[in-house]
Parts: structure tokens; sequence; C-alpha cells
């Protein structure tokens, strides 16, 4: 029963209804956002109301081609072809959600191409087919413009092919409101980790790579939840995370101690 | 609170260290947090906020939370304060005003603790720093500031206000702007002691000059005896091979400094003299100096993704691998190694895939950076040149350490043969930190160029530290090369040679000017037929990063493979004759 449960996704902008149009048009999406901003909640949460299935894909930088549209395997003296995950969702008509795809080489990615242009065609030249995409199938792709992207950025021929959504961290009523859904911690505690996030997220120098994203906020209300204190959470969810710099780490501890008072319980 | 929120890193670091993110995240820019007189009440200079140490945890707190949104809020724009010079009374007044106005207009972003000092009447009555002013200057009644307000010294915002760029004393600049006006920023050496002692490390009578011609002297007598034994070999097998010449010999040095005894390296290099056409042995002794610990908010925070974007093409070319355990293809010939085991009843070896695997990074990168006198000058761009030189540094070995490669990076200047000083900011060990930064922060321009012995320096530092087959050695300066003895041709000819032995041990050299005024045929003399290539602006290096590094380590690939098979062909020789 907790399947039909829809996931929890606040809308900021106008990305649900972008979503859907692209979706309704069999246009692929490419979702941008700094890391933890709830990209792939998003996406959870539109395959649902669409009533597709969701296939995910985590993209690394040793996803090769085969591991997205399958392979050949030996069973028994006898060559087997595997579908690969992009292959099953072009068969079925799921949404194929590629996460961190600038992480996965760009050679892998060239193999999009036709299915993300009007063609929304797979050709699988180890068996020497093509595939067309069933109706239902879209393809989303999430790309963090900060730190992550810039070993390998996307190629310009794949970004064009995308409709793109930006989402960013939401705004602090609404990132409260999540972390009282997600935690279920109360509003007061809400506030603090809240506003301890947006300082942390004003830091520009200061040698941390990424700030304190929705993801991590949620992590500390958790620990919160589960009987942690407010400060020890902080320092374990929000400071550990994002850095290894002892300076930077002591600096955060003591932005941490500022921002949340005492839960003495 | 339990005892596992005590972790140890709180006792390691002072209260500068402790604030100084706070202050940053509230006043939207790097700031400093250090500890004024014990017993005087909190103020800032706009740039540093000073704070009593002696004072309780959350008192400290709140004096900083405070400073911070003044400084946010524009509340110590020095051309507001300078209206209140020598006005205790309105200071006060004018102090309550923009404290409670600064704290309600922050209160979304501060911690709530601190939010409850604000008062929201007072606020009201203001809504800019110079309304505040008017308003501390007339006569209406305002309550007097709570203690945690601090003070304002008015002539000390003043002061640093002026000597900085305009407006980064006072109102907020937005990150990005605050890049360009730092790196316009005149080196303010006037603000510390420290400076003055690195300005001129050797020169005149300063603690480290002395301790540095104490520590030459000693090179000079007591070294002489035990290095010398294999130098002659090393030396005559190497009129072949140029390449050995780089090979250091090193000095132990033991120096007394305030009665305790130091142990400092000195490398001795030879020198090539143009004029007589061959190599004076033994001629520079090269020292690592620690640096000092400087200001780390002097280094901006450059954005090297254009750059980390070049450099993380080099060297990862995919390779089909053959028998692997997983991979996208099938290795037919291994799957029928595989059948024939099978049927053959013996033990059959499973790795039939072929797998891309792309070629782990293989490259190492040292970056010297010239910190001479000459960097002190200013630039066709705007600021110094060593401004621009530190930032281009900072971005490369940032932008080199992300995409995975081991890097370096060393300043160097000397003064005379027998002090060339190099600075390790980070050795190949050590990893990117605040303290690099700071490291970097604290270099100043100074002394001379011996270009030579600095490049020797690095290219064996590389050969024995690098650890990899590729290499590259990136110099960082003026190209004016000049030094007591080193002047004009000679010491062109000296870098230029030492750039050539560096190509011949397959480093690949990479020489880069930033900013300077050196023309550009200048540069070519220095650098021969080095890779060398000037920018105007640290921004322009990153497009052109790529093919300068990819040519630089073309050509120590071809010239290393021809000394191979020079060297390779000369020890044949050699056995030819002794076996004769």
């Amino acid at each position: 029963m907790s399947q039909d449960v829809p996931p929890f996704y606040v809308p900021v902008g106008t990305e649900v209804q972008v979503f859907g149009a692209a979706f309704q048009q069999g246009l692929s999406v490419m979702l941008k956002g700094p890391t933890g901003c709830g990209k792939t909640r998003f996406v959870e949460a539109m395959a649902h109301d669409l009533g597709r299935p969701l296939i995910t894909v985590a993209c690394h930088d040793d996803l090769t081609t085969a591991d997205l549209v399958g392979r050949f395997l030996l069973r028994g003296g006898e060559t087997v072809w595997v579908d690969g995950p992009l292959t099953r969702a072009v068969r079925e008509g799921a949404i194929c959600y590629l996460d961190e795809i600038v992480e996965a080489r760009q050679d892998t990615t060239v193999v999009l191409h036709p299915l993300a242009d009007y063609r929304r065609q797979l050709p699988m030249e180890r068996l020497g087919v093509t595939l067309d995409a069933a109706s239902g199938f879209c393809l989303v792709v999430s790309y963090n413009p900060g730190y992550q992207s810039v070993l390998k950025d996307l190629k310009d021929s794949t970004r064009q092919r995308m409709v793109a959504i930006e989402l960013d961290f939401p705004p602090a009523d609404v990132e409260q409101k999540i972390l009282v859904h997600e935690a279920a911690i109360d509003e007061e505690l809400a506030t603090q980790l809240v506003r301890l996030g947006g300082a942390i997220r004003r830091l520009e120098t200061s040698g941390l790579r990424e700030v304190a994203s929705t993801r991590v906020l949620v992590a500390a209300a958790r620990l919160v939840t589960a009987g942690l204190d407010l400060r020890d959470a902080a320092r374990a969810a929000i400071a550990g995370p994002l850095t290894d710099d002892p300076i930077v780490t002591a600096g955060l501890f003591e932005m941490i101690d500022a921002y949340v008072t005492h839960t003495s319980t | 609170m339990n005892s596992a929120t005590k972790v140890p890193v709180d006792a390691q670091v002072d209260i500068g260290n402790r604030y100084a993110l706070l202050a940053s995240a509230i006043s939207g820019r790097p700031l400093e947090v250090a500890g004024g007189d014990p017993g005087r009440p909190a103020w800032s200079d706009g740039r540093t906020v000073f704070i009593n140490a002696e004072s309780a945890a959350q008192t400290q707190l709140q004096c900083v939370v405070i400073q911070a949104s003044l400084i946010y809020a524009g509340s110590l724009e020095p051309r507001v304060l300078h209206k209140l010079a020598r006005k205790p009374s309105a200071t006060r007044r004018y102090l309550s005003l923009e404290g409670h106005r600064a704290l309600t207009a922050l209160s979304d972003l501060l911690p709530t603790t601190v939010v409850s000092v604000a008062d929201p009447m007072t606020a009201q009555r203001t809504e800019s720093p110079q309304s505040s002013l008017i308003l501390a200057i007339g006569s209406e009644d305002i309550p007097d500031p709570p203690a945690s307000f601090g003070v304002i010294r008015p002539r000390h915002v003043g002061i640093v206000g002026d000597e900085r760029i305009d407006g980064l004393g006072g109102a907020h600049v937005p990150p990005r702007e605050r890049q360009a006006v730092l790196r316009e920023l005149e080196d303010d050496i006037g603000e510390g002691a420290i400076v003055d002692i690195l300005a001129s490390p050797v020169g005149g009578g300063g603690p480290i000059g002395r301790l540095l011609k104490r520590l030459l002297g000693d090179a000079r007598s007591s070294g002489a005896g035990s290095p010398g034994t294999d130098a002659p070999t090393r030396l005559t097998r190497s009129s072949n091979s140029v390449s050995r010449l780089g090979s250091p010999t090193m000095r132990r040095l033991a120096v007394s400094k305030d009665g305790s005894l130091d142990v400092i390296r000195g490398f001795v290099y030879p020198e090539w003299n143009v004029h007589l056409r061959s190599y004076r042995p033994e001629w520079c002794t090269v020292v690592e100096l620690e640096p000092e610990d400087g200001d780390r908010s002097r280094i901006p925070a450059g954005n090297t993704r254009s750059l980390r974007r070049a450099l993380a093409r080099l060297g990862t070319e995919v390779e089909r691998q053959r028998r692997q355990p997983q991979g996208e293809d099938l290795d037919l010939d291994a799957a029928v190694d595989f059948y024939v085991e099978v049927r053959a009843h013996s033990f059959p070896d499973e790795d039939v895939y072929i797998e891309s695997q792309r070629s782990r990074r293989d490259l190492s990168v040292l970056v010297l950076l010239d910190i001479s006198g000459s960097a002190g000058e200013s630039s066709g761009s705007g600021g110094i040149v060593h401004d621009h030189q530190v930032s281009a540094a900072a971005d490369l070995t940032a932008a080199l350490h992300q995409v995975g490669d081991r890097v370096a990076l060393y300043g160097f200047r000397s003064q005379g043969r027998s002090a060339v000083h190099v600075y390790p900011v980070k050795r190949f060990d050590d990893t990117v930190s605040t303290l690099t930064e700071s490291r970097l922060g604290g270099l100043r321009p100074g002394g001379f160029t011996r270009l030579g012995a600095a490049i020797r320096h690095g290219a064996s530092t590389l050969e024995r530290q690098g650890g990899t087959g590729r290499r590259l050695l990136v110099v960082l300066s003026d190209g004016f090369a000049y030094d007591h003895g080193y002047e004009g041709s000679y010491g062109e000819a000296d870098a230029r040679r030492a750039l050539s032995e560096a190509r011949h041990q397959g480093i690949g050299c990479l020489c880069l000017s930033i900013a300077s005024t050196t023309d550009a045929e200048a540069l070519r003399r220095v650098f021969g037929t080095a890779a060398y290539a000037a920018f105007g602006s640290t921004d322009l290096m990153a497009s052109a990063i790529g093919p300068l590094f990819r040519a630089a380590l073309g050509t120590a690939e071809v010239q290393r493979r021809r000394s191979e098979r020079v060297t390779r062909s000369t020890e044949l020789l050699s056995i030819e004759r002794s076996g004769t």
C-alpha cells in the first residue's frame, strides 16, 4: 500500500507544468541544480503523477554504452542478449532517469542522441536493430552545473536535444515545510536548521566545494527525530559531509553552535 | 553536553579560525576574526572583527554576529564614518541605531539567540547609514547601545578603507565583483610587521636576514667536504648527457636559531656560463624555506571551472582491454579458449570480456612562482603583477589538484648565487587546504630572479617526487632574469639552458607570464623554444592552457625518447671503449 503514497514534492516555480508539457510532447528533459536540491525527488513525483514506471540509472565514469543498452552474456555455451535499463525503458514506455549524466563518458551519452530528438529511436548496433520508443517513454537527465560537471561537461549536441528545468534550493518557508514533512520534527527546530543552511549557502569562499543542501538538512532533522541532540545531529549530518579541513570544520561547528539552540530534552 | 560533542579540533583552533566562517557567512564576504585587547569592547575595521578573547563564548558570538551584520548593512562605510571622527557620543548613538537596524534587517538570516537583542522600535527610526548619521548628530533621544554592540572606531575603519579600494571597506561588494577589486588592490605592505620581514628576507638586519647570513656562511665553509667526493665523477660522466648535471648535491647545514639547532637543506646546482660555453659546477645554492602564513582572503576564490575543463582532457585516453572479468563485448579469443578448457575438463579462465577503460591520469605538475621584486611592479591591466601571478598559481594548482593530478607549488626568489630561496607553498604530498591559501597569501614580492637555479631545482624536485611518467614544469614569471652576476644575456642564456636540460630529462616546460609588461622579444630570449605564452589576465589563461600543456608535454616526450637513445648509444660506446 505504501507504494501508492505520492512522493513528497513541493513545487517552487513552473517546473511541474514544464515537465508535464515536455512529457506530453515527447521531449527529453534536463534537470539542472546543485546536489541535494531535490532533482531525483522531483522526477519520482512526476513519474507518479504521470503514472509511468521510473527506471533510474546512476551514472558513473565507467558507465559504457553497453551498460545502458545491453550486452551479450555467455550462458551455457550460448550467447544471450540482456537488455540494459535504457532499452527496457524504451520497450516499456517508462521514464528513464539518468542521474548525474555528466559523470558518464561523453562517448556513452552519444547513444542518447537519436532517442532525445524527434526520432525517438534507439539503434542497437550489436543486435542490428533499431527500436522505436514506446509511447510514454521519456528521457530525463540530471546535471549539476557546479563541481561535478567540470571534469566532463555535457556536449552541446546533447544539451540542445533537451528541455532544461532549473532547480535550486527551495526558499526558506518551503524548505522548512520539507523538513517538517520528511523528518517529522517540529517547526521550531526546522527553522533553526533552515537558517543554518541559509547561512552556509551564503559563504562564497572558505574552502567549501558544496554548500549545505536540502538533503543534508533533512538528514540532520532525521537524526534529531531519532533522538539525537540538534547540535550533534547538525555536526554529524551537515559539517562532517561538507569538509575534511580541520579549520573549516571548526568554523562550521561554530556556526552550528550559533544557529542551533540547545535542546536538552 | 555529552562527551560525543567534544571534538578535538575545537582545542586546536584559535578564536579567529572558529568565528571567521560565521562572520563571513553573515557579512557575505571574507572576514577575519581576531582576539583584540583584553577588556576592550568588540570592534571592526571592515576587514577583521576584533573581539575580547577572554569573554564568554555566548558574548563572543553576539559580538561577531553584530559586527558582521554592521558590515553587511553598510554601517561601516568609511564615507559615512569619517563624519563621525572625534565625535564619541554621536558615534555611540550611530552605533545604537545602526546595530538595531542591521539586526532587524538581517533577522531572517541570523541565529535566533542574537536576533533577540535587536530593538525593532529603535530600528524603525532609520533606514540607511545616512539617515542614522543625521539622527546621531542631531539631538533626538536615542537609547545607549547594549554592551554586545561593541564600539565603532571611525578613524580606524577610515584608514583601512582609504588604503584599500573605496567600497571594499564599507558597502557590501558582491563576490564576483570583489575578485576584480581584490586583484586591483595595491600591495598593502604597510599593514603588518610580518610583511616587512618577508618583503626583504635577506636584506639588512631583519631576523630572517641575519639567520640566512649565518646559514649561508656555514654553507660555504662546511659543505665543501662531503658532497665533493662524488661530484667530479658525476660531472665527467655527464659531459655526455646534459641532464645528469641537474642532479642536486644535498648539503645538510646545522644552524643555530636563537640557540636551538635547525637542519636546513641546501641544494647545489651548476650554472651555464654562456661566455665560456661551459658549466660552472656547484655554483648556486638553493635553500627551501618554509613560507610564512599570510592572509588567505588575499587569494581571490578564482573560478577554476574552465581551467579544470581544459586540463581534465589531458591524458585520459580510453583503451580496450582484453580478457576482463566484465565488459561490454565478448573477447572471442578468450571465449574460445574458455570452451576449449571446458571441453578438455580442465580449469577455464572466465575472463572473457573486453572492457574499455580509461587510462589513469599520469601527470605531475610543479608550478614555480616568481616572487622577485619585479613582480611588485604595476601591471598593464591594473594591480601589481604579483597579484595576477598569485591568482593564476592558485587557480592552476587548485584546478590540477581537482582533476586528480599530482601538483606542487613553489615560490622562488634570489639574492645572489648562494641564496636562491624557494618557498614550498604546496609540496606534492600536501593536500590543497586553507593552509595552502594562507601560505600563498603570505608571499610578498622582493629580491631578484635567478631563474636558472630555480628551474633546475624545480626539475629535480619533479624528478624525485613527481612519481609519474609525464611531468610538467610550469614557470610563472615575468621572464626578467636578473640577479647579482646574472644580468642580461648571461642570465637569459642560463635560464634557457636550464629549460632545455629539463626537457632532456623528459620534463615538459611551460612558461606563463601574466599581466606583465615584459615585451615578447625578451620573453622569447629567456624562454627560448619552450612553450610560453603571455596573458593579460588570469581569465584569459583558461582558453589556451589545454593546447599549451599538450604542446609542452609533447615536446618533452620527443626529447626524452631522443635523449634516451643518445644515452644508450653513448653508454654502448663507452662499454666498447673500456672493452678494447
